[in-house]
């Protein structure tokens, strides 16, 4: 990465000698001379720059250049590697978030997650004595907007280091970005296949990958007694890149459990009225619903519409929404909500001591419990205590030697679990579970071996 | 053949050409790089429909295309991750003109009021056919190939790429405006069945300009493509596209030349800095929104128009001023 | 799929498409009488559940009785936006003109809404009928689809009973025939069209509210609803009322069958590809009048 840079400005300042009829040099941001002599204060480049501007020959202007390069490719090097700030000088961290647009409840989820980090990391010190300040910029959920927020974050800004937005739609176009600058991108939310397809070296996910999710969920229903197994199943999930991967997954392991396919259907992300798929859904009439949604508009129109034709599956899973917290539930209303599952790394009753504290950090700044806590809260929140660990173990801010390190297979605590990259930057370590809305709380369920699994409510009460 | 406008030209566009060499930091070269592309782009979306009046709400069906075309080919033709990838920008414009004509067959039988619906329903169906065909890749969209250029570097070959079109739109748009074509065009705007009775081939000339009109807007969404590294239906097949291209057009001047060009420039601009500086969001939606308004309720026939009827009226009313000076001089003296 | 499912799907399809029916007839309307395109409507109707969520969630009004208060504030409303920025419009450029004005309008009234509310999705829930349904015809149909019918049917009942039973229905008729004529006979156009307007965006209160309680809703959501409501007068035929009708309930119809025949997937599409098929036999849309000039 930094072998491209200084060879790409290396010829960038070559051509430029040769273009410009009065021209102030740049080595990176940084002004080195302007033509006519010297006028850069305590620059010894620059004086030596400005006399061979004035000398005619291309041969000579370019070995000089050479020379220039060479000796300020050491003292560039020589200043990156040591933290050339004053102790106490804030860090700051540029991060692009859907604050508005299509994931804005998820963006603002965020927010609050990488708020809540940096309020947390500062009461400790900050990130090796410097204070941490968020620099956030809105994308609108959009990706272009994404691109341009992450340079203007890095050029413009000056962020050290750069966090992920929401979504994988989003990560991708950040990630690309910021890794032309050499940054690395920690992200909590951008798992779908289609992120790592680009096999970008500086993206690292902290998240479970979105593939497995439903896992637990087909291996608890697929191991029942007989007695008690459900015999079909119902899996209609939207086109998504996050949905859809996990779909066939689930279907499969409980296919192999005698569990029979009756309907599947695949439905567009655009959808808004979903009564037509939910009538053919409920007129499958399966004991088990596995929906793929990405939302809480889509799960609560499936529930409300299942309502209403009276279908009451015994087993409902749906892939998102349901870990939203108070968002779900203000939405469905907390009766509706009994006995729904939804899969997910995280929930607020974790017994994740790291967890734990965050849990009571988040109430004593919103109010609240900790079943209201959605888990983008915590993602986020992974992602700063990532990139925390990775700043103290390489002593500093050093993009490049930050994405070495989260590379080397060094396994990282946090509020979700365990954190160890893969060679494209996946997360496998981190244990899928199932969580369950029982009341008002939401409690985890699967693995049912896990200790801190309590007993399904199967099957889901009546709506 | 006024040499003080051609002056006036000439220094603006070699202004943007030698912007980016003034002012390297990437986040502006890039804003002015997509301010460029959306004049391209409305340069020759007014060329058909600002010309005739057709007003086409469906440009996002030519730039979604070209930049399919881009991002499918790279891959099915293993195209390099370079420079090279630049080569595939014209195809995206030729195959976005080879299906402007069904498009326009079907679109252009209709008046002007139900070719715009129309024109939002055929975009609706190019949305969701990207959405849900197979080969388009779905929701996921399509990668291109990642250019590992620096930072410093990466975005001059796209910006002058951009300026590139922008020179062939306008210069497309200006000539087509002196051509009998263009007459043609603007006699349909003015009345149609007239145009028809006097012998104009209404249906052709309306076909080959809004064919034409498409080329520009399909190379765009392939350079656009190529730039953000991948794509996905729903933003490059955006309805806002749509309706973003006209209001630039009606803001500056519908119809006319400079007019796309100044709007585009302003509303891109103006609207990339919005979004970044007041991460609010909904603060730009009403600030935009309103400013719009502000503009379209006094100066409805766009800043271009509006600005010309101006200085036409004060170089009037000093000429006037002039001669009744002169004439008293001349009464004076007698 | 069964017999019993196409009938459902059917009955939904004329359950919901009535309520598409009388949006997209207060956009035909103002079409017909004033030439404007409205595409602001989409974001009315969201204003309309706006209005009545608020009020369903911090006065305990129940949505039905609140339509009593978000009508007339919506017909006040369409009534300042008429005098303040669409009645500037005039000449050639009217109708393309009209289009910019009301989606700067939309985006203003979008950026407010979502400031006021924030983008998170909401619903209105707070009546038991909301989601309680009933066993007719051997299948369960939801109540507020039922109540969204009658109502829908109410309101277009009595914007006919209006047009043409009462002098001022007259008036509309006459304008919508032909706007130079009306004036010439002496009907304030004007005043014709500001209160049509006015009605145009009060019908979308109600609309409004049966869409908030069938829909989880942000701001957002205006734009899907304003290419359907579009497509559909379009298809009926920009300024018939009956055609709005027809059309509005034939499309829903249209899209539930085949998202039940076939897939889900394909069924947003046709909305759009059965649009572009009339179109292309009969441009000026099922009911539309065939125009010699300029349409």
């Amino acid at each position: 990465m930094l072998k491209s840079f200084y060879s790409g400005s290396l010829e960038l300042l070559a051509s430029r000698i040769d273009r410009l009829p009065r021209p102030s040099l740049w080595l990176g941001h940084r002004r080195i001379a302007t033509l006519g002599g010297a006028e850069v204060q305590g620059n010894p480049q620059g004086k030596l720059l400005g006399e061979i501007m004035n000398r005619k020959g291309k041969l000579f202007r370019l070995a000089s250049v050479a020379t220039l390069g060479a000796s300020s490719l050491i003292a560039v090097s020589a200043a990156g590697s040591s933290s050339a700030l004053a102790a106490g000088t804030p860090i700051k961290i540029g991060i692009s978030l859907s604050l508005s647009g299509d994931f804005s409840a998820d963006g603002i989820a965020f927010q609050q997650g990488y708020q809540l980090w940096a309020k947390d990391i500062n009461a400790s010190g900050g990130l090796l004595g410097h204070p941490v300040s968020l620099d956030i910029v809105s994308d609108a959920s959009d990706p272009t907007q994404v691109t341009a927020n992450y340079q203007k974050l890095i050029s413009q800004d000056k962020v050290a280091l750069t966090f992920g937005p929401y979504s994988s739609l989003l990560s991708l176009p950040a990630a690309q970005t910021v890794s032309r600058y050499g940054y690395a991108l920690v992200e909590g939310a951008g798992g779908a296949p289609s992120v790592f397809a680009a096999k970008l070296k500086n993206l690292f996910d902290v998240s479970l990958p979105v593939a497995n999710a439903l896992q637990p969920f087909a291996k608890w229903i697929a191991s029942l007694p007989k007695s008690q197994r459900p015999k079909t199943a119902s899996y209609v999930t939207s086109n998504d890149p996050f949905t859809q991967p996990q779909i066939p997954v689930a279907q499969k392991i409980m296919k192999k459990g005698g569990i029979k396919t009756v309907y599947s259907s695949v439905f567009p992300a655009e959808t808004t009225d979903y009564t037509p798929i939910a009538d053919k859904v409920a007129q499958a009439n399966a004991q088990v619903v596995v929906l793929g949604s990405v939302d809480v508009p889509t799960v609560a129109a499936f529930m409300k519409a299942f309502a209403q034709m009276h279908y009451n599956p015994k087993v409902f899973i749906a892939s998102a929404g349901p870990d939203q917290g108070t968002q779900f539930t203000s939405a469905v209303t907390v009766k509706a909500a009994n006995g729904m599952l939804v899969p997910s790394s995280w929930y607020g009753a974790s017994a994740n001591p790291l967890s734990k504290t965050m849990v009571a950090h988040f109430i004593a700044l919103h109010g609240g419990t900790a079943s209201q806590i959605s888990a983008d809260v915590a993602e986020a929140y992974s992602v700063g205590e990532t990139i925390a660990a990775a700043v103290k173990a390489t002593g500093g801010f050093d993009n490049a030697k930050i994405i070495k390190y989260l590379h080397s297979g060094v396994t990282i605590k946090t509020v979700q679990g365990n954190v160890k990259f893969n060679k494209l930057g996946e997360n496998f370590s981190m244990t899928a579970y199932t969580f369950q809305w029982q009341g008002s709380n939401f409690v985890q369920v699967n693995p049912v071996k896990d200790p801190n699994s309590v007993k399904i409510v199967y099957p889901k009460p009546s709506w | 053949m006024l040499t003080k406008s051609r002056l006036v030209w000439v220094g603006l566009f070699a202004l943007l050409a030698l912007f980016p060499l003034v002012v390297t930091t990437p986040t502006w070269t890039s804003i002015i790089m997509f301010a460029l592309l959306y004049m391209a782009i409305t340069t020759s979306w007014n060329m058909f429909s600002g010309y005739s009046g057709y007003v086409a709400l469906g440009a996002a069906c030519f730039f979604g295309t070209g930049a399919y075309t881009v991002a499918l080919l790279a891959k099915h033709w293993n195209v390099p991750a370079s420079g090279d990838l630049f080569w595939l920008i014209p195809l995206g414009g030729i195959l976005a003109m080879i299906v402007a004509l069904p498009i326009g067959l079907i679109a252009l039988r209709v008046r002007r009021h139900t070719f715009v619906v129309i024109t939002i329903a055929i975009f609706f169906v190019f949305q969701l056919s990207a959405i849900n065909a197979s080969f388009t890749g779905g929701t996921a969209g399509l990668q291109l190939p990642f250019i590992p250029w620096s930072f410093q570097d990466f975005n001059l070959p796209f910006y002058y790429l951009a300026f590139a079109m922008v020179v062939v739109a306008t210069l497309l748009s200006a000539w087509v405006r002196q051509t009998r074509f263009g007459l043609q065009l603007m006699a349909i705007r003015d009345d149609e069945d007239r145009a028809l009775g006097l012998g104009v081939k209404v249906w052709a000339v309306k076909l080959s300009g809004f064919v034409m009109s498409a080329f520009v807007i399909g190379c765009a969404g392939g350079l656009y493509a190529i730039y953000q590294g991948q794509i996905y239906p729903q933003f490059v097949f955006n309805p806002l596209f749509d309706i973003s291209v006209a209001l630039m057009a009606f803001l500056g001047g519908f119809g006319t030349l400079a007019g796309p060009l100044l709007g585009a420039f302003v509303l891109e601009t103006m609207q990339l800095w919005l979004t970044e500086n007041y991460s609010s969001g909904s603060l730009y939606l009403i600030i935009f929104g309103a400013l719009f308004l502000i503009v379209i309720i006094f100066m409805p026939q766009g800043v271009v128009v509006y600005v010309k009827d101006r200085v036409t009226k004060r170089e009037d009313r000093e000429r006037s001023l002039l001669a009744q000076n002169e004439v008293q001089i001349a009464g004076g003296s007698q | 799929m069964s017999f019993t499912n196409l009938v459902h799907a059917v009955i939904d399809g004329i359950l919901t498409g009535s309520v598409y029916a009388l949006m997209a007839t207060g956009l035909t309307l103002i079409f017909g009488v004033m030439d404007i395109i409205n595409v602001a409507q989409g974001v009315f109707v969201i204003l309309g559940s706006y209005l009545s969520y608020a009020l369903s969630v911090h006065f305990g009004i129940d949505p039905f009785v609140g339509l009593l208060i978000t009508v007339p504030t919506m017909f006040l409303v369409g009534i300042v936006v008429e005098r303040a920025f669409i009645a500037r419009l005039k000449g050639p450029e009217k109708t393309a003109m009209s289009i910019l004005v009301t989606y700067a309008v939309s985006l203003v009234i979008e950026g407010v809404l979502n400031m006021v509310f924030t983008t998170n999705p909401v619903q209105i829930n707070n009546a038991s009928y909301i989601n309680s349904s009933v066993h007719l015809f051997g299948m369960w149909l939801p109540y507020i689809y039922i109540f969204g019918f009658l109502l829908a049917g109410g309101f277009l009942g009595s914007i006919y009973f209006m047009l043409y039973r009462t002098r001022f229905g007259a008036s509309v008729r006459a304008s919508l025939a032909d706007q130079t004529a009306a004036a010439l006979v002496g009907i304030d156009v004007k005043k014709v069209s500001t209160i049509c307007f006015g009605i145009g965006i009060a019908v979308t209160a109600a609309g409004g509210m049966i869409y908030g309680a069938t829909n989880a809703f942000n701001a957002s959501s205006s734009y899907d609803l304003i290419s359907r409501l579009l497509t559909i007068i379009v298809l009926g035929g920009m300024g018939s009322l009956a055609g709005a009708l027809v059309a509005g309930i034939s499309m829903i119809i249209l899209e539930d069958i085949v998202a039940v025949a076939w897939s889900p997937v394909w069924s947003n599409i046709t909305f759009f590809i059965l649009l572009v098929i009339v179109l292309s036999f009969r441009p000026q849309g099922l009911f539309g009048k065939q125009s010699a000039r300029v349409a």
